[in-house]
């Protein structure tokens, strides 16, 4: 999983001179919350987001209802965006985990995908997260289970072999360590074309390892 | 699929657009009431006939309406952004950075006194500001993405010297440079033979998915609609009438245009005697004429009401994403169905004559063309003349009354052998024998008798007709001429011969430009008939013609030939109308006729692999048929110098079924193989092979 294959390609972009108004009205009618500011051949100069929008109180005070229309409307892109230099961005070649990691060590909600400084396209919080949704996803109806394993090599192909052996597919796959026992690993899958109970009594039969959640679910 | 609903918006939103031009007679509304949405990775088409306002909606997009024209309503939002209204710095940057145009002639798109690499490199220097270095290696990566071949040689030609199928692909190339987010192709493979459109849409289906461009496609070709579009807008008369997803817009039309549409094409494998083409009556109002206040169909609807004539129908909900603008469209039944009385016609059973005797016969004929050599010597006559083998040894005989189709890619050869038929070329050598005439001679030297059996009906009725002459006359003419009539009858025979192709006596003292495409076509038909020949060629008759029209003029074409029991050579491109139109079938390559027999024996194998890779590629007009997928690779090769052995061995892909990789091919040339008495196929590989290949086309 390539950031590349799964950025949005093509992000709605606008010029450092357009005013902030109608930066927000084409936030509402594209439904984003990121616009990276694009200058010549799409070379980003900044970023508008929610936050870059809001006028400071201290600013909202001081002015009365007249001045406020009038220092919004001569109020640019330019003004309030954040700068390039503090822009924090990717390349299109690195993995979608490290796209992750990067967002959650700077508490960013998006990262602009550049390819020598031309804006190729954008990733943001909700992309990986729709991601997540359909790396776990299955395309019909069944059964969620979630295994505890220990970390010794050879434990999935146990628990796959079991699986396989009464015919069944899996359809979706993640694993994680264990959030109460950092010693095990968690293996979370789908299976198809199998009732409940069946799953249930297959996999308790293998050795050392323990079901921690078994649910039926719509994909 | 539990996939995540995510709310994309639209990388281009029309709504409710008008454009008009400023003309003569005030502002003329040629667009009106059209509004669509293209996502991420869509194809979105635009369908109609000619006149129906496509390009103005593709224009209005990007402001290049013209000095007269203007968006007069509605909004062009384009990532959220309004395009109506902007400035032209504004737009300039838009259009050079984000939104690219494909045209539909590639020559007219490219500058012909630069190199491609300098037309190609412009576009990054200018909009990406990069050095030329730079560009040069960016540029010549996206030609090997357009799969280009030779890209570094290619970049220093011009534009004269590579195939039609690559110039497109270099304006695709130069399109996507600059990585646009929607792409607006106007007919972009229109110009192009069948089997390198089949590459250039295979290309862009590609390009779609690796770019996530948002395509807005302008066709009138339904078949190219079903290959490359996920959603389609019917436009007719400047207005939108139907959109919706290609497959319901297909297996359910709901506007009564679109099902009309949908009868005037021949489906792939439907023949004269299993089926009809129902042409759609009337013909499109012109801008200033159009109903207002009411459907805009109307006029031409089987299904009209008084409402449809008093009120303005707007696009309801026939189903979630399926929009149609018809007051009727839940109660109209597509398949109860019947044709108005003037458009059902029965042909008449020919007799089956015992004896087939051909009426034209034509054995090895050929005709080259000379071509002086470059050298000093060719100046005082000295030089060695080489050859243009146009037709090369080319043998074929039709018997009286049927209808011989010949199809191949332009160069093949096709039009050279009806002009030698005809004699407006002298041929070479070979023999051709007509009602048992000897016709290798020119026409100055034929008898008139001669002349008079064989006539022509020419590919652009424009430019075969004297634009002073009224249409009486331009009929008149060939009836004089050959005395079919006495003098003073010249004028009831051609209102005779008028209403013959449907036409009524007011035709007479019309001029040229007073007609439509059409109803020209149509005088070019009753003027080859007025000397009641024997043969007449057809060549390309209706490939400059509407689908509507087509349909009209094909039904025409069909009674004709009844009434009068002529014989038919019908050239065309289109392998559905050969299909449908015709009783033999001619399939030629680089002068050669390559598969010769009975039209259903052609289109089911065995196959010669050239006729394999034409059904292949031909578009069909339904979504849900499933096509082997077979591209040839390269050009045709040059006719003055014609490949040994086989003339198709350098492109063949059937070329392995054969021992040592077909090396048979290069060598020697190939035997008629003779599936049936009438069937025959030229080809190396035998006919216990060809015939275990599968049909090229299964009906979905």
């Amino acid at each position: 999983m390539i950031v590349k294959d799964y950025m949005t390609k093509h992000p709605v972009m606008i010029d450092p001179a357009m005013s902030i108004v109608e930066a927000q009205s084409i936030m509402a009618e594209t439904k984003t919350r990121h616009l990276p500011v694009v200058g010549e051949g799409k070379r980003l100069v900044g970023l508008i987001t929610h936050e870059t929008l809001r006028i400071p109180p201290n600013i909202l005070t001081s002015l009365d209802v007249w001045e406020i229309t009038r220092f919004l409307s001569n109020l640019t892109v330019k003004d309030v965006m954040v700068k390039c230099k503090d822009i924090i961005t990717i390349g299109p070649d690195i993995t979608i985990e490290e796209a992750a990691r990067i967002m959650v060590e700077h508490k960013i909600g998006c990262l602009p995908v550049l390819n020598e400084e031309i804006v190729v396209g954008i990733i943001t919080d909700t992309d990986l997260m729709a991601h997540l949704v359909e790396m776990l996803a299955a395309p019909e109806p069944s059964v969620r289970v979630t295994m505890r394993m220990s970390l010794a090599t050879g434990e999935l192909a146990r628990l796959v072999a079991a699986i396989s052996a009464q015919g069944w597919g899996i359809w979706a796959l993640g694993g994680i360590y264990s959030p109460k026992d950092p010693n095990s690993w968690e293996a979370v899958f789908k299976i198809s074309d199998a009732p409940r109970e069946q799953v249930i009594a297959a996999l308790s039969k293998i050795e050392g390892q323990k079901i921690i959640d078994v649910r039926e679910v719509a994909g | 699929m539990t996939n995540v609903q995510r709310d994309q918006a639209p990388i281009l939103k029309v709504e409710n657009v008008a454009i008009s031009y400023e003309t003569r007679y005030g502002d003329v509304e040629a667009v009106r009431r059209v509004s669509f949405e293209v996502g991420h990775a869509t194809t979105f088409g635009l369908v109609g006939e000619s006149g129906c306002g496509k390009s103005t909606v593709a224009f209005g997009i990007v402001d290049f309406l013209g000095p007269n024209g203007k968006i007069t309503g509605g909004s062009i939002k384009f990532q959220g952004r309004e395009l109506v209204g902007r400035t032209e710095n504004e737009l300039r940057r838009l259009r050079g950075d984000q939104i690219a145009m494909v045209y539909q002639d590639p020559m007219q798109a490219l500058n012909p006194s630069l190199t491609i690499s300098d037309q190609l490199n412009e576009v990054l220097t200018v909009h990406r500001n990069i050095s030329e270095a730079e560009a040069w290696k960016k540029s010549v990566a996206m030609l090997e993405r357009v799969y280009m071949p030779d890209c570094s040689n290619v970049m220093s030609r011009y534009p004269h010297q590579i195939s039609g199928g690559q110039q497109q692909r270099v304006v695709i190339a130069m399109a996507l440079l600059t990585n646009p987010a929607l792409l607006i192709m106007d007919e972009p493979t229109t110009a192009l033979d069948v089997t390198v459109e089949a590459v250039v849409l295979d290309l862009i289906e590609d390009l779609k998915r690796d770019f996530d461009t948002a395509i807005v496609y302008i066709t009138h070709d339904l078949g190219v609609v079903a290959r490359v579009c996920n959603e389609v807008g019917v436009m007719y008369a400047g207005e939108m009438v139907e959109s919706g997803p290609v497959e319901a817009i297909f297996a359910d039309p709901k506007h009564p245009y679109t099902q009309g549409l949908m009868r005037c094409v021949p489906k792939l494998g439907s023949t004269k005697e299993s089926s009809r083409l129902y042409p759609i009556r009337g013909r499109v109002p012109a801008p200033k004429d159009r109903p207002k206040g009411a459907c805009i169909f109307a006029p031409r609807c089987d299904y009209v009401t008084d409402r449809c004539h008093n009120e303005l129908p707007v696009m309801e909900e026939a189903s979630s994403e399926h929009r149609v603008r018809c007051f009727h469209h839940k109660e109209i039944d597509v398949a109860a169905w019947k044709p108005s009385e003037d458009l059902v016609f029965d042909l008449p059973a020919v007799e089956e004559k015992e004896s087939q005797e051909p009426i034209l016969e034509v054995k090895d004929l050929r005709t080259y063309y000379t071509q002086e050599s470059k050298s000093v010597w060719s100046l005082v006559g000295l030089g060695q003349k080489r050859y243009v083998k146009a037709v090369d040894g080319v043998s074929l005989e039709v018997p009286a009354g049927k209808t011989l189709g010949i199809v191949g890619e332009s160069g093949c050869g096709k039009s050279t052998l009806a002009k030698t038929i005809v004699g407006l070329e002298a041929s070479t050598a070979g023999k051709a024998e007509f009602l048992g005439f000897d016709i290798t001679v020119p026409v100055s030297a034929r008898d008139i008798k001669l002349i008079q059996e064989l006539q022509m009906v020419f590919q652009n009725p424009d430019s075969t007709m004297n634009p002073s002459y009224s249409i009486g006359q331009q009929i008149g003419r060939p009836l004089q001429r050959f005395k079919t009539v006495p003098a003073n009858q010249v004028r009831e025979e051609v209102i005779r011969l008028l209403h013959a192709v449907r036409l009524d006596e007011s035709y007479y003292d019309r001029l040229p430009r007073q007609l439509s495409g059409g109803e020209k076509q149509r005088v070019g038909i009753a003027r080859a008939f007025a000397s009641r020949p024997e043969l007449v060629l057809c060549d390309e008759p209706v490939s400059a013609l509407d689908v509507s029209v087509q349909a009209a003029v094909l039904n025409l074409l069909l009674e004709i030939q009844h009434e009068f029991h002529t014989t038919l050579l019908f050239i065309a491109h289109d392998l559905s109308v050969v299909r449908f139109f015709s009783d033999y079938v001619a399939v030629m390559y680089l002068g050669h006729v390559v598969e010769f027999g009975p039209a259903e024996a052609i289109y089911a194998p065995p196959y010669h692999p050239y006729t394999e890779a034409l059904l292949s590629a031909v578009p069909i007009p339904d979504p849900t048929a499933e096509q082997k997928h077979i591209r040839l690779e390269g050009s045709v090769p040059s006719a003055l110098k014609p490949p040994s052995g086989c003339v198709f061995h350098t492109r063949c892909p059937r070329r392995t079924l054969l021992a040592d990789g077909g090396l048979i091919c290069e060598t020697e040339v190939p035997p008629w193989r003779y599936n049936t008495e009438q069937h025959r196929i030229y080809c190396h590989i035998p006919l216990e092979v060809s015939r275990q290949m599968e049909p090229v086309v299964t009906a979905g």
